[in-house]
Parts: C-alpha cells; sequence; structure tokens
C-alpha cells in the first residue's frame, strides 16, 4: 500500500494518468507472494442492544484473489451486509467486531490507524453501497461528491478530477455527464443515483470493490450494463470484488467464486460451476429449485417452506435444521462444521453420509 | 360476457411545469394510446423497465388517477363516467396488492382490523360469529395461521406481511386483482412461496389479475398472456409463451437479452444487446427508436401500426414484415 501511494506520487506516474497508475499498482502486485489481495479469517461481529448481545456474524473465512469475484448470497437478515460494512470498519454504532482478522494485502485492516483506514477507504477497498437515495448528500452537486473522493486521495487539479469525473459518468451511462455533474442527487431517478454510486466507487480504481446489492434497484437493462462494466474492470485492471447479493441469476452471471451465508453461518462454498451444478447443502438447493427462470416453465415452485431466521436467535443445532426437509434428530442439537471436500465446503451433517443430488 | 377490463386508446398526460417560473406547464405524455384487455380467469402481466407507465395505468385502473382521452371499462362501467357511490361499488370488485409490504399495512391496526377495515367500509354486517370464521378462513387461504389474528404488522416478516395484504385484498372477494410488483421486494426463497400463493388463489377464486412486474422470469411463471411496455406504449403483447419463444420487438428482445440465467455456462455465451440512447433519433414516431438496436433511418420515420402477427400476438414496429428470421435471444 505504501509503496503504490509512493508510485502514485510520483511525477511519471501521475503523468501516465490513472491507467498507468492501476498498472504499475498490477505490477506491484504481481510481485507480492501470492495473488490474494483479501483475506477474512473466522470472522465473528456482535450488536449490542441494552444488555443484549446478539451474534450476526458467527466465523467467516474466505481468500479473495486478484482478478476475482467472491459473490456472498443470503437473504436478509442473514448478515451479508455487516459482513461488508466490518471489511471496511464502518458497522453501525453497537456492532462490533469480536473476532478474527480482515488481512489486505496482507495486513490486517483491524489494527490500522484511522489515518491509515482513510487512506485505505476508497483506493484499496470501495464500497457501493446498498441504498442509492440515502447514500448521496442531498445538498452537494454530484460532481463536487464525485470529485472529492479523487481529490482527498490524488493530488489531481479540480480540472483533471472533474475530467475523471466525466469519463465515469459516461461508463456508467450516464448522458451528458458534463452537464450533469453541476446537478444534485435529487434531479436524477434511483437507477442514475445508483450509477453514479457505482461511479464513485470505481473512481480511483480501487483493488477490491465491495458491493453490496449494487443492482437491486436498477432495470434488466442497466443492470446488465453495470455487470458489464464491472467485468470489464476487473479484466482490464484486475479488480477483485466481493459481490453481496440475493439474486443467484447475477451471481451465475459474475462470480468465480460463491459463499451462501444463512443465519451469519457460511453454509456453502465453492466455485460458481460446482455450486450451481452440484449444490450440496440443502438451503442452497432450495434457493436453486424455488428460482423463477426465464428458461424453464413451471407450473408449481418447489419453494422453501418457512421464513429466514431473525438474526442472532439463540441456536442450539443447524441454523436451517427448522427449515430442512432431511432435518434429523443431531441438526437440531448439534452444529455441523465446515466440511471441505475438494475446494467446496459446506456446512451440513448428511453431506458425510450420503451426497443428495437436487 | 364482458371482460372485467377493457382499455381502449387510452391517453393521460401530467403538467409539467418549464424551467423558468412564469412558462406555461406543458403537459408531459405518459400513457400514449394504450390498447388492453383483461379477461376473464386471465393473468395479464405487464412488464417494462421503471419510469414506463406501468404504475401509472394500475392507477388509472383503480380509479386513482384521472385520465385525459381514451376509454377505461372495468366489468363494463366506464371509470370516467361513474359517481363516487358507484364507484365504491366498483371498488368492491377491484382490489390491490402494493410493492412494498413494510408501508401497505398500517402499523397502528393488528391483523383483525386490517382485514376487517374492507368489511366495515362497505357496510357488510356480518355477525360476530360468522365474521371470526371468515377471518380464519381468509387468513387460511393466505397459508397464515388464524393465532396471527391479533397480531401487530411489525411482528411479521416481510412475506407474511405481503400474504396479510394480499388477504386484505382478498376480503371482498374481488373480481379483479391489481398487483403491483409484488414479490420485488421479498426474499428469494419467500418470493417462490408468494408467486404460488397468487397462481393458487387466482384458480381456486376464479380471479383476474393485472400483474405488474420488471422481471420477465416471474411473468413467464404467473402469466396467461404478456404486454411490453416502453415510454407509456404497450410496444408487443402476446400469449406469455408466444412472446419468449418469438419475440418481434426488438424492445422485446433488448429485455429478454439482459434478463440474467441462473446458469454460469448459459451465462458465459449470452451477450446483453448494449443499450445505447441516441437522441438525434427522436423524430422518430417510434418511442423505441433512440435506443434500437435495427434503427433504419429509412423505415423508421413513419409510424407503425399495431399489427397481429399471429392470433393474440400484437407487435408495432415497422421491421415487422421484413422481419423473418428467429430471434437468437428467444427462450428455447
Amino acid at each position: 500500500m505504501a509503496l503504490w501511494r509512493k508510485t502514485a506520487d510520483n511525477k511519471t506516474a501521475r503523468r501516465a494518468g490513472i491507467d498507468g497508475r492501476a498498472q504499475i499498482a498490477i505490477i506491484l502486485n504481481m510481485n507480492a507472494s501470492e495473488d490474494t489481495v483479501l483475506q477474512v479469517e473466522d470472522l465473528r461481529v456482535c450488536f449490542r442492544h441494552g444488555q443484549n448481545r446478539t451474534e450476526v456474524l458467527r466465523g467467516l473465512s474466505y481468500r479473495l484473489q486478484k482478478g476475482k469475484v467472491l459473490a456472498v448470497v443470503g437473504e436478509s437478515g442473514c448478515g451479508k451486509t455487516v459482513h461488508a460494512l466490518s471489511l471496511l470498519k464502518l458497522l453501525p454504532p453497537g456492532g462490533k467486531i469480536t473476532g478474527g482478522r480482515i488481512l489486505y494485502q496482507g495486513k490486517d485492516i483491524l489494527s490500522l490507524s484511522a489515518e491509515e483506514l482513510r487512506k485505505l477507504r476508497g483506493a484499496g477497498l470501495s464500497m457501493i453501497f446498498q441504498d442509492p437515495m440515502t447514500s448521496l448528500n442531498p445538498i452537494r452537486t454530484i460532481g463536487k461528491q464525485i470529485t472529492e473522493t479523487i481529490e482527498a486521495h490524488t493530488s489531481y487539479s479540480n480540472l483533471r478530477a472533474r475530467a475523471q469525473a466525466v469519463r465515469l459518468l459516461k461508463k456508467v451511462g450516464i448522458s451528458n455527464a458534463r452537464k450533469r455533474l453541476e446537478e444534485y442527487p435529487f434531479q436524477f431517478s434511483g437507477g442514475q443515483r445508483q450509477r453514479i454510486m457505482i461511479a464513485m466507487a470505481l473512481c480511483l480504481q480501487p483493488n477490491v470493490l465491495i458491493a453490496d446489492e449494487p443492482t437491486t434497484a436498477l432495470d434488466v437493462t442497466i443492470q446488465a450494463q453495470i455487470l458489464k462494466l464491472i467485468r470489464d474492470l476487473q479484466r482490464q485492471s484486475g479488480m477483485a470484488a466481493v459481490f453481496i447479493t440475493h439474486n443467484l441469476a447475477i451471481v451465475a452471471d459474475i462470480a468465480d467464486e460463491v459463499l451462501v451465508l444463512y443465519g451469519g453461518y457460511c453454509v456453502e462454498q465453492a466455485t460458481v460451476h460446482a455450486l450451481f451444478s452440484k449444490p450440496l447443502h440443502p438451503y442452497t438447493q432450495g434457493l436453486l429449485g424455488s428460482l423463477v427462470s426465464l428458461n424453464k416453465k413451471v407450473e408449481h415452485l418447489p419453494a422453501i417452506e418457512g421464513y429466514p431466521p431473525a438474526p442472532g436467535m439463540p441456536e442450539k443445532g443447524c441454523p436451517f435444521a427448522p427449515r430442512c426437509p432431511y432435518a434429523g434428530e443431531k441438526c437440531h442439537s448439534c452444529l455441523p462444521p465446515l466440511i471441505e471436500q475438494e475446494q467446496h465446503k459446506v456446512r451440513c451433517w448428511l453431506v458425510e453420509k450420503n451426497e443428495k443430488s437436487r | 360476457m364482458k371482460n372485467p377490463v377493457e382499455i381502449k386508446n387510452l391517453y393521460k398526460s401530467y403538467p409539467r411545469r418549464g424551467l423558468h417560473l412564469l412558462s406555461k406547464p406543458e403537459d408531459k405524455t405518459v400513457l400514449h394510446n394504450v390498447t388492453m384487455q383483461v379477461a376473464e380467469r386471465e393473468i395479464v402481466g405487464l412488464v417494462g423497465e421503471s419510469g414506463c407507465g406501468k404504475t401509472t395505468l394500475a392507477k388509472v385502473l383503480l380509479g386513482l388517477e384521472s385520465y385525459q382521452a381514451g376509454s377505461v371499462k372495468v366489468n363494463g362501467l366506464e371509470l370516467k363516467d361513474l359517481s363516487k357511490a358507484g364507484f365504491k361499488k366498483l371498488r368492491r370488485q377491484v382490489q390491490v396488492v402494493f410493492q412494498d409490504p413494510y408501508s401497505s399495512l398500517d402499523p397502528r391496526q393488528t391483523v383483525r382490523q386490517i382485514l376487517c377495515e374492507p368489511w366495515d367500509i362497505h357496510n357488510m354486517h356480518l355477525d360476530p360469529a360468522e365474521r371470526e370464521k371468515l377471518l380464519c378462513a381468509l387468513l387460511r387461504s393466505v397459508g397464515l395461521d388464524p393465532l396471527y389474528l391479533d397480531r401487530w404488522p411489525h411482528e411479521f416478516s416481510g412475506g407474511q406481511r405481503q400474504r396479510i395484504a394480499i388477504a386484505r385484498a382478498l376480503a371482498l372477494e374481488p373480481q379483479l386483482l391489481v398487483a403491483d410488483e409484488p414479490v420485488s421486494a421479498l426474499d428469494v426463497s419467500v418470493q417462490a412461496q408468494i408467486l404460488n400463493l397468487l397462481k393458487d388463489i387466482s384458480r381456486t377464486r376464479a380471479l383476474s389479475m393485472l400483474f405488474i412486474s420488471h422481471d420477465f422470469a416471474v411473468a413467464r411463471f404467473l402469466c396467461d398472456r404478456i404486454a411490453v411496455m416502453y415510454r407509456g406504449q404497450i410496444l408487443e403483447s402476446a400469449p406469455t409463451e408466444q412472446l419468449l419463444l418469438n419475440p418481434q420487438h426488438p424492445y422485446t428482445e433488448a429485455l429478454l437479452s439482459a434478463v440474467p440465467m441462473p446458469d454460469p455456462h448459459m451465462q458465459k455465451v449470452r451477450q446483453p444487446i448494449p443499450l445505447k440512447y441516441q437522441p438525434k433519433r427522436t423524430q422518430s414516431p417510434c418511442p423505441y427508436a433512440p435506443r434500437c438496436q435495427y434503427y433504419q433511418a429509412a423505415q423508421c420515420g413513419r409510424s407503425a401500426a399495431e399489427t397481429e402477427i399471429s392470433a393474440g400476438h400484437f407487435c408495432a414496429c415497422v421491421r415487422l414484415p421484413f422481419q423473418k428470421e428467429k430471434s437468437s435471444y428467444a427462450i428455447q
């Protein structure tokens, strides 16, 4: 990180522009011992309400390689967003990381000072927030808001930062970008605001993009455009991404690896091909089964019975057991461990005995 | 027998004030020559991007918005001519389920109050025992336990709330249900439950439904017929399978191409049609011309009439007679 910043200050690199910087960053990354840009080890997050403590993330581990996309899939209340916020140490009041490590390029984020974190956010790790309606400042023009990020992290002049902002807005499909920089958030539609958020997150070409349901509010046509943009950036600059979504069709489109969260636990983790062709956990099977798909005609959807658990329910046993069609006695009393078979991790008692097929 | 919904050449516009304070308000057309029907026991899907006028059409149908020209008949009654009392009578037959179950239920009413309100409004004086029986049956029909009657909305999850909203809509045993994106705010596993529920009740209660959605996959599961809307106009409408297997309008094709498939192998080959807006083409009478992937200045200068390609398959595009080959984005 420090080295990267030095090169950024270097005159030649400055002349080369942001693309040049990204290339240098790639070279530096390649020289690093590994390709892992982000590593999360046994991450645990607790929320405190008065005397009550609820654990919403209960031991999450993964590695993210350069240029790869990890999709985190789960329903509301499973801890997806909390996980994303804790990667940047942005948990709301009451939330606390109670265990584990988050390593960004080998450095533990949790031990960084506020100043170091500020430099990291936006440039190294950048985030697209879920709610486009409340994430932009309503009393400043969007031009100010985008260039603010660029100016805070680089020594660009305002003119150059604006040029960069225009380029980005064009990339995310906002026409007449130069003029629209002067407009305020209320003058944009929800989809456009979301795209502005995306442009802001990408403006420094971060090494890791954390996207929390970035396309949920968007139309399919714009969604396809945004996904393509993220894919292109990945290919060009080796950006890695943590993609948080509940839409499995998007996962199939963009992800290399998938992590399925349920009730704060990772219940299954595999490559995207393995997960879609051979889902092992009953929850993943249920999710894939209940998916309405354009290319199959069904009379009745095999839905998962019941509702997702509320966060932090005091649980014994497997979190999915109350909704699981295969649950036995053991499932209700003991939490299954995360078993790994050929790079495919799953947390289910039934997997060892016999492999169920969908 | 009359169709529950009969819309003909509907125009609706909103006045829009110009940038200057004293400038005269201009009219912005939001529904342009819309013609559609919903037959008895039919579920019609209205699909389009946000801002295309789907919800406005639903509001017109519910009598929540007025319209400037054309005719909107619900159960044979022209909405414009209805008196206040006539509207109230009609509302018993037309009910609605909204998108967001968190804001469409009154947080200060219990489930019992929510479900009884329609009966009170329409002066259906039932004796308490019968009312209780009906309430229980109603909750059971949407898959909820009658024990929930005295709970408050905040005690329920999104899926359960949407079930309550559906129960409220069914309380008056309507003939027509307008569902405005009822599943798009729900979790995936719950979405499937609600879709199954909507399908079941539409069968068992002989309901007609106007189902508004932006998701072709959901529309395919539920709808008998789909109408594709763009900028206040219906560009193509056909029986569901017909539309998906043989999309004719360039816009339908573009929309289909953008729907992600839950299959990583398939996703690698599918390329969405790129979205490019070319403001120069706004002179064309076709609303989709500025984005059309097949635009040809020579052809697209004249307006396209809606033509019936095959039984029940309508499409408005000047290219129609020229297009012979099947779209590569058709669903197999």
